[in-house]
Order: C-alpha cells, then structure tokens, then sequence
C-alpha cells in the first residue's frame, strides 16, 4: 500500500525473540542447518549467526556433521547440546520412587526407580536425594547442570509450609517443608506438583493423549483421582482442588463418617475399599487390591464380584466426568485403571450408561506417566527459563516424544 | 467514518417463551419483548425469532438493517464444529433444521448461536453475581437440568459442545440397572414432571404443576415439603459432584425451579453434611432474563471485535 517499512531497531524484545525462535527451531528441527534455520525463523542470515554464534558460546548448540549431497557447498548442522542443560523429574508415590533424567532438548537419558522408604518423612526425602545424585552420577551430569526440578506427589501441598497434606499413603511429609529441605539436599529449587496432574501432562507429551486439547485422566490405584486438561490447559480449579475425584457421592451413603473423611467414592474404590469389600463379602485373606484381581483371574467369585462393583463404580464416576465436561478422551491410568482387562469392564459400563461415545485408551506410559509428566513441565520452566519473553508469555511447545538417546 | 451508531440483536429461545432484545453496541439492552414460544416446531420458531426483531427495530425507531450483530440461545447443545444441534427435546424438529444456515440469510453473516444456559453464565459473570469469579457454573433448573460452565475465566462448551449437558449425571435411580427407563438419570429426578410425579406419589392429589407444589408449601402442606427436601437433597448431590470435579467459586442457580428460595435455601442446608470444604451458591441475580441479558452482551462483545481496525 505504502512505502516499504525500514527494518525496526534490534531492541532487546526482539533480540529475545529472536532467540526464542532460533531455539524452537532447533527444538523441534535439529538437525538443521543455518541457512535452514534461517528460512524457518524468517531471520536474516546476520541475525541468524549472531544468534548461533552466542549459543554455541553458551554451550546450548553444537555442530553435528555437514549436509551431504551434491557437488560443491556444503553446510554444517547444528542440534542442541545435550550439555545445554538438564532437568531432573521425580515422581514419589506411596510405593514406589521414580527419577528421570532429561537434557535440554527433552532426550531422556536415564530413569531409576525403587520401593519408597516406607519410614516416610526425612528417610524419603534422603532417599529421593540419594536416588537423583546416583542417576546424575551414572550419567556423568555434574548436579550443578540440573537446572530445574519437578516432583510428582500425591496431596496437596501447603504453598505456606512447602507440607505435603491429604495424602495418607504416605507418612511424615505433612509437617515437614519438603519444597525447602528438598531444595536444600538437591542444591536447586523443586516444584511440587499434584501426581496426577503430571500423569496427564506426561500422557500429552508422550503417552495416549497427544495433540489432544480436552483430556480427562482418571486413575485408580491406592486411591481415585481425576485430572483434566480443558482446552489445552490443565483446569486447577479456584484453591487447586479440581479432581478430586474420590469424594463423588457415588458407590455409597455420603453421609456416613468415611465419606466425608477419605471421600464416599475412594472408600469404596481405593485399595483399602477393594481390599475391605473382598472380605466382608467372606473372600480369603488377602493384603492388596492386585491380590484380588489375581483371585479374580484365577476364578474367584467373590473377587470377580468385587472387581465388576469396582468396574462399575468407576464407570459411573466417568459418566458424571463425561457429562460435566465433554473431554475428547478418556484415559484411564493408576495400576487397576491402566488394566486392560478393567479398563474394558469400565468401557461397557459406560457403554449402557451414556448415550455421548467418547473415546477411552489406557495410559501407555503407565508407571512412568508421572515422571514424564514431571520432567515436561521442568523442562517448560527451564526453556522458559532460558527464552521466556515477557511480552509473549505463552510457553514454547515441547519437543515430540524423542526417540530414547542412545547417547550416554 | 462518523454514521449512525451499531446496534445488535439477541434472543433467548426457550421450549415456551421466546425472550428477544434489540442491544447497543456494548451490548446494553434498548427494547426487548417476549412471547410464547411458536409450538408448531423450527421452522416457524425461526421465522417468529426474525420477526421478534422487525418488531423491536420498530418500536425503537430503528432500521433493522443497523443490528450488525446476532446472537440467539438455543435449549440444546451445539457442535463448534459443525453447529449441529442436539438435545433439544423441547422444540419440535430443531435438530434436523439448520438454524443457523437460516439466521445467516435473514440476518448476513454476522449470526451466532450458542447454549442457553451458556449465555445465562456468560450474562452473570458479566453483569449478575460472578461479576468477579474466574471459575464458576450457572445450574439451571426447570422443566430439565443444564449447567453452563466458566473455567479460568473462559465459557467453556466441552470437545464436542456437550459440557453442562448434565441431564444424564448418575445421580437418582441407579443408572446401571438392568430396568429401562424413559430418559435421563439426573433429569428423571429433579426434572419438573418428576417432581410433581413425586408429589402425587407420596399421595398429594392437589398439584398439576411445581409451581403449584411451592403454592401448597406456602399453605403448610407437608407432602410439598418432603417432596422437596427430597428434590433438594438430589440437587445437592449434583452440586458436591461440580465441585469435586471442578472446584468453583460460586455456582448460580437459575431455571423456573433453580431460583427458588424453598429449594435453594434446602440445597444449601444439605450441602455441609455432604461435603467437607465450604461450597457457595448463590440465586441467579439477573433471573429469567439472565440468558438474554448473557446473549446481548455476548453479541455486542462480538460487534466491538468486528469493528475494531484489523
């Protein structure tokens, strides 16, 4: 229409930007070339080699090998440097204890896990330290590389005293400041965050539920919880309190003294409940809730009837999530939930219950959900970290499920 | 360019009466008329809602050409994708009917339909009582149950348009058993056939509708009571299953049953017994009018955006 603009100053926004998209670019195109690169950001070449040039000081690229091809020019390819930064998840469960390493660029390197100290309090959070130094270790990462740390929990934890309250599978964390002691022992800040909340993200990043914007996560195991991402976002509700699940007035008189305590739906579906309703209906002796589905796989009536009554009860509580909330899919995680075999018992259930088809998979990451979860969101915080632009607050789009490296 | 200021029009369209303004360009309603609902089915309800808008430009003195924008309520959910209708069991042929194919070459292209119950949270949190809440729902109850639903300060309708459509909650008769029932679980049980068939059940004779059931409450009629503690005490159950799920700020209650005192007032009562954190509800401020009120500002919102410089 008029004449052409003259080129806007370098301000230090559009620095950042630049930056910003140079490393999304490699983010999600390494291999790539700077001519490529430059192509993808529509930067000019100059901007461009400035900008690889301050990373590769950085240590956040490093060149890997040239473009082959025709005769004549060739050019070198970047990638992000594995040394660029790592990030560490951790995911503490009521059994067990999982950590996972990860780089800048989203590459899991390694994952240990073990029985959680079942002592609780500081013996859990000196195993989880243990753990993490060991897995950086095994991997050569000098902690001091470990930029950000995400722990799944059960819970809720108190953002006054860094406490882990509500979660009574696991003991002595409820009068502690594990953000702070845990900061302490790792020699960096950790981010607490609700267990399965983290399942869901890691189910969107690498599990059953990717590119999907309306998900509903629910797990069963020790207990019932429910996560929801609504429109691309996690919905927390207004105090964080948004899935909790087990306290729907559903499988029992919400009246009673344990509904209101441990919640009316959890009593009858958590472990405890499947445990407890196998011997009051006369089952044999049994300590854990895959005892009874062993049973019932082994053909036990009385267990066969307590797993269908916890196949329908869950089935019930996914069809008031499904006429609440409209999610797309419906994930079904948590060692029972995840089952295939409950998992179809859940599915024909709702089949009779809602007239609405929405599609159910069981996670695929399983055990692991959590820790995926938790290293994504570290990573998040650590790319924000890097090329957060506060002008442009929407967070930089992870990298696809990487190819496990191969590369220590 | 200075030329005579931008009006728009919205309706609210219910199974009986049809609600419908002509609005300013922020969505302040100008005139506005309702009247009974056309019960000969869509397409005479749809001829009814344009000339609800002849009608309104003509008693407020202006070309209804200059109603840039429209924004209509529907009882029923639609798909954001298709803008198909379903769930409207309360006007005739809806669903087959392509309302808003129709709006569009009456009206140009500037038409949008959304859920009823939608509008009325969206006219709440405009200007009614969750003026200030960020995660909120409005309960609307009358002849069925719907529910609109505000997250992170956003309406939300759900992958395919269906959130809120909560009619089927498993709350009531036991969903999973084997003996088929006509309808809807949740709606079978507040619904307002199954509350004056309550009432005739516990043996009351003298009600024909819910509004007659709250006459005979009035007059210390003791079925009326119990059939309503029993109402409110199913609404209650709804009510804790929002708020496990969602963890809101407020819930509104609205509909011709909702808005009640005698049965708010009994939810309320229920609610600490059943659940342990606080729950807060409240009565829908803007009342009968709060799903026009809702579509008017939804519609002048939308005409602002239009008109600002691209």
């Amino acid at each position: 229409m008029s004449s052409p603009m003259p080129s806007p100053p370098i301000t230090s926004v559009t620095r950042q930007l630049s930056r910003r998209s140079v490393f999304e670019a490699l983010l999600h195109r390494s291999p790539i070339s700077r001519a490529d690169l430059a192509k993808v950001t529509s930067l000019s070449k100059q901007t461009m080699s400035e900008v690889i040039d301050a990373f590769e000081q950085q240590g956040l690229v490093r060149s890997v090998g040239r473009t082959s091809g025709n005769v004549g020019r060739t050019a070198v390819l970047y990638e992000l440097s594995p040394e660029g930064g790592h990030v560490l998840g951790i995911d503490l469960g009521a059994r067990r204890l999982t950590v996972a390493l990860a780089d800048i660029a989203g590459r899991v390197l390694a994952e240990a896990d073990e029985a959680t100290d079942s002592r609780g309090g500081a013996w859990t959070l000196d195993q989880i330290a243990r753990l993490s130094d060991r897995l950086a270790r095994d991997n050569h990462t000098h902690p001091s590389r470990i930029r950000s740390i995400v722990m799944a929990t059960p819970g809720v934890v108190n953002p006054k005293s860094g406490a882990i309250e509500m979660a009574p599978n696991i003991t002595g964390l409820d009068h502690l400041n594990v953000v702070g002691l845990l900061g302490e022992k790792l020699g960096s800040p950790v981010v607490l965050e609700n267990d399965i909340n983290l399942a869901l993200l890691g189910e969107i990043w690498h599990g059953c539920a990717q590119n999907v914007d309306n998900v509903a996560f629910l797990a069963l195991g020790s207990g019932v919880g429910l996560g929801l991402y609504i429109n691309g976002r996690l919905a927390r509700g207004e105090n964080g309190a948004a899935g909790e699940i087990g306290y729907l007035p559903i499988g029992g008189d919400p009246l009673q003294a344990e509904s209101r305590l441990q919640g009316c739906l959890e009593y009858q579906v958590g472990a405890t409940g499947v445990v407890r309703r196998y011997r009051e209906a006369g089952g044999s002796d049994v300590d854990s809730e895959r005892q009874v589905f062993e049973q019932a796989q082994a053909g036990d009536a009385i267990a066969a009837s307590v797993v269908d009554e916890t196949a329908r009860l869950t089935a019930l509580a996914a069809a008031a999530v499904i006429a609440t909330v409209d999610p797309q899919l419906l994930v079904l995680g948590g060692s029972v939930g995840a089952r295939p075999d409950f998992a179809d018992k859940v599915a024909s259930v709702l089949l009779q219950l809602s007239a609405r088809p929405v599609e159910i998979r069981t996670s695929t990451l399983g055990r692991r959900a959590g820790v995926v979860g938790a290293l994504s969101v570290a990573l998040r915080r650590l790319h924000d970290e890097f090329f957060g632009v506060a002008e442009f607050a929407s967070a930089l789009p992870l990298p696809p499920p990487a190819q496990r490296s191969a590369r220590q | 360019m200075m030329g005579e200021p931008d009006y728009c029009f919205a309706a609210d369209l219910g199974g009986t009466k049809l609600a419908a303004a002509i609005a300013d360009e922020h969505g302040r309603i100008v005139a506005e008329l309702t009247e009974p609902t056309d019960p000969r089915g869509a397409p005479f309800v749809a001829e009814q809602i344009v000339g609800c808008a002849d009608k309104l430009a003509q008693s407020a003195g202006i070309d209804v050409t200059r109603a840039r924008h429209v924004m209509v309520g529907i009882p029923g959910a639609i798909d954001p994708r298709t803008g198909r209708v379903s769930l409207t069991p309360n006007i005739a042929g809806l669903e087959d009917f392509d309302i808003l194919g129709f709006l569009r070459g009456r009206f140009g292209p500037d038409v949008a339909i959304e859920n009823d119950v939608n509008l009325a949270m969206l006219g709440e949190h405009a200007l009614g009582c969750a003026s200030r809440c960020r995660n909120a729902a409005f309960l609307s109850l009358g002849t069925g149950a719907g529910l609109g639903l505000l997250i992170d300060n956003k309406l939300f309708r759900g992958a395919s348009g269906s959130a809120g459509e909560i009619a089927d909650l498993p709350i009531g008769r036991d969903p999973t058993s084997q003996i088929p029932s006509a309808g809807s679980t949740f709606e079978l049980e507040v619904g307002s056939l199954a509350i004056v068939d309550r009432y005739r059940r516990q043996g009351g004779t003298a009600a024909a509708t819910v509004r007659d059931i709250f006459r005979l409450l009035e007059q210390g009629d003791d079925v009326a009571a119990s059939v309503l503690d029993t109402t409110a005490r199913s609404v209650a159950l709804a009510v804790v299953t929002l708020q496990s799920l969602l963890d809101l700020e407020l819930i509104v209650f609205g509909g011709s049953i909702g808005v009640r005192p005698e049965l708010y007032e009994r939810v309320r009562n229920a609610l600490p017994a059943l659940f342990s954190r606080p729950i807060t509800i409240a009565p829908s401020q803007l009342g009968d009018r709060a799903g026009l009120i809702g579509a008017a500002w939804a519609a002048g919102r939308a005409l602002r955006q239009n008109l600002e410089p691209a």
